[in-house]
């Protein structure tokens, strides 16, 4: 063995020699982390002229050799089609690892460098990377891996037809705090400053009203008053616009099931027969039948969003009935996450069906989550709608509105910016390779 | 075999192995003292030189598949010997020989790309990664970059 020792006997190794900074992260890193920087590559527009190529060697070797550059363009003739492969400047960089000189460094900014003064042109970055992109110059036998050019890439400046484009890292994951917030906004008012008024309130000209209640009230009163629909409305209207917007930002028990969900993170899952999301429309069929026969409100009694906004009653007193049924329904959340809104809220039954029909959807580019390996977006969701497995062998998953609570969860902590909210008439999938 | 023996004699005259003059610069620079735990002097490249000299089964010799075949050595070599030379030479030699059980292929399109330790180092300093990932390590990079390629247009 070749090996070093210190005054304590401790073999010295490479750590101690040039130790790995230490990650620096402010306050508003922590809660607001950056997107890191990278270059947006976008097959459709790539007429594979090589410009990238040539300016990038330019910038390398001080000569137009397409070979010495850090950016290689792949062109497929029998496909007709072009793409480029270059440094995507990852979140954990697995070259990074790999580098036996410790060569290879991320720096604050996102841009993952190669110091010259270490690297030995091994080439096991090279190895480590799942798309090859450090690469090996022929002439030269070094290794060329893109740096962004200090934040200014010729390659995009170059790029004739605006295939590649920059892009700075934004910061992400506010959304999580605001939603938190207006959650909480919302249950206190709901449910301790404005007593009962999801389900019906009225203060002047202003009514508002529980979609479903209403439309027992139809079935079991048997006439259509214009004040009830027009109550109702202003729910439905908001469920057209931005989805299930409601259950995932203001519904007090969907926050009471959030917070039973923070304190039961193991999940025992749920028997087969009850697992149909089809069972919260029999419900709400049963609730409306049911009112129709009894002439009553027939759900409205063991309805657990009614049961938390009308947990005490005037007088101050806990109201037990009610506080049993939220109590049972939120022990039913260890069998899986929002367990109630996925497959049995009438409720959220009736805002799906106008969800359906609604303005946004969510849409997730698997071919920007590179590695198939971080879905995230799937262990966040709070309903189980994301397929995993699809976003593993890099397909985009069908993310199904009628389902989506537009909670933004995913939104929110996909790293690489690939979940996004569009209109319903906007392109499915985002055609750019980002990361 | 005979043919063999002029081939390393070839490859030891064009990396000029012969004026190797033992100073140890290429072993203070070699990155396979950071790779290996068991980094010895035979498996350094003073120690293959050394062996290639005066050894008659070098080809056989387990230690030419240590290295990465980077340019450490050469760049600092004050006689100008090139062990990246000399070694790529005798594996060649090896392969011919039918010396390949430290040979990684490709698992798409069968090429050989690394040498076994090599790869096993990869393997080790990523083991915490997924598997998923560790199987895209398995392909030779052109059939990464392919693949990428196909996944996204």
């Amino acid at each position: 063995m070749l090996e070093q020792t210190n005054e304590q006997n401790n073999i010295i190794t490479l750590e101690d020699l040039r130790p790995r900074p230490k990650e620096k992260k402010t306050f508003s890193d922590h809660f607001m982390p950056r997107l890191h920087p990278g270059i947006l590559f976008d097959p459709e527009k790539c007429t594979g002229c090589g410009t990238c190529e040539m300016v990038c060697s330019l910038r390398n070797v001080s000569k137009i050799a397409p070979a010495s550059a850090s950016i290689k363009v792949l062109r497929d003739e029998s496909r007709l089609k072009n793409f480029a492969i270059f440094c995507q400047h990852c979140r954990k960089p697995l070259c990074v690892e790999a580098c036996p000189t410790r060569a290879i460094e991320k720096g604050e900014d996102g841009i993952v460098r190669i110091d010259k003064l270490f690297c030995v042109s091994c080439g096991l970055c090279t190895m480590a990377c799942p798309e090859a992109a450090p690469l090996i110059d022929p002439v030269t036998a070094e290794i060329n891996k893109c740096d962004l050019c200090e934040g200014d890439p010729l390659c995009v400046k170059y790029c004739p037809t605006g295939a590649l484009t920059f892009t700075k890292g934004k910061r992400i994951r506010w959304i999580k705090g605001l939603r938190w917030s207006v959650q909480a906004i919302s249950f206190l008012l709901l449910t301790v400053v404005l007593l009962g008024s999801f389900c019906s309130f009225k203060a002047g000209a202003l009514s508002l009203s529980c979609p479903t209640g209403v439309l027992q009230n139809i079935a079991s009163s048997g006439k259509v008053v214009l004040a009830w629909v027009l109550s109702a409305s202003l729910i439905l209207g908001l469920t057209i616009l931005a989805g299930r917007f409601f259950c995932g930002w203001l519904c007090p028990f969907g926050f009471f099931l959030d917070l039973v969900d923070k304190i039961t993170p193991k999940k025992i899952g749920l028997p087969l027969f009850l697992k149909s999301r089809m069972v919260k429309y029999g419900i709400l069929v049963g609730a409306v039948g049911g009112s129709y026969a009894f002439g009553f409100q027939a759900f409205c009694p063991v309805c657990p969003i009614g049961s938390i906004c009308r947990s005490y009653g005037a007088t101050g007193t806990l109201n037990g009935a009610n506080m049993g049924i939220v109590a049972v329904l939120g022990g039913l959340e260890v069998t899986e996450r929002r367990v109630w809104c996925r497959y049995f809220c009438p409720v959220g039954a009736l805002l799906a069906l106008f969800a359906k029909i609604g303005l946004i959807k969510i849409v997730i580019g698997a071919n920007q989550c590179k590695k198939f390996s971080c879905i995230q977006c799937a262990e966040v969701c709070p309903m189980g709608i994301i397929d995993a497995d699809k976003l593993r062998e890099g397909i985009s998953p069908d993310i199904p509105m009628t389902e989506c609570i537009t909670c933004m969860r995913c939104i929110d902590r996909c790293p690489y910016g690939a979940a996004k909210i569009r209109f319903r008439w906007q392109k499915a999938v985002p055609g750019d390779v980002a990361l | 075999m005979a043919n063999g023996k002029d081939r390393i004699a070839e490859a030891k005259r064009f990396s000029g192995a012969h004026s190797c003059v033992e100073c140890g610069r290429c072993v203070a620079v070699c990155p396979m003292a950071e790779m290996y735990t068991n980094f010895s002097i035979e498996m350094s490249p003073r120690g293959v030189i050394k062996k290639a000299l005066t050894g008659n089964d070098i080809i056989t010799d387990e230690n030419i598949w240590y290295c990465t075949e980077c340019n450490a050595g050469t760049d600092v070599c004050p006689q100008g010997v090139s062990c990246r030379d000399l070694i790529r030479d005798l594996r060649e030699i090896a392969i011919e020989e039918n010396v390949v059980e430290n040979l990684k292929y490709c698992t798409r399109c069968g090429k050989q790309f690394l040498s076994i330790p090599a790869k096993n180092f990869v393997f080790e300093r990523l083991r915490e990664e997924p598997s998923n990932v560790l199987d895209i390590l398995e392909l030779c990079p052109s059939c990464r970059r392919e693949i990428y390629m196909l996944r996204n247009t």
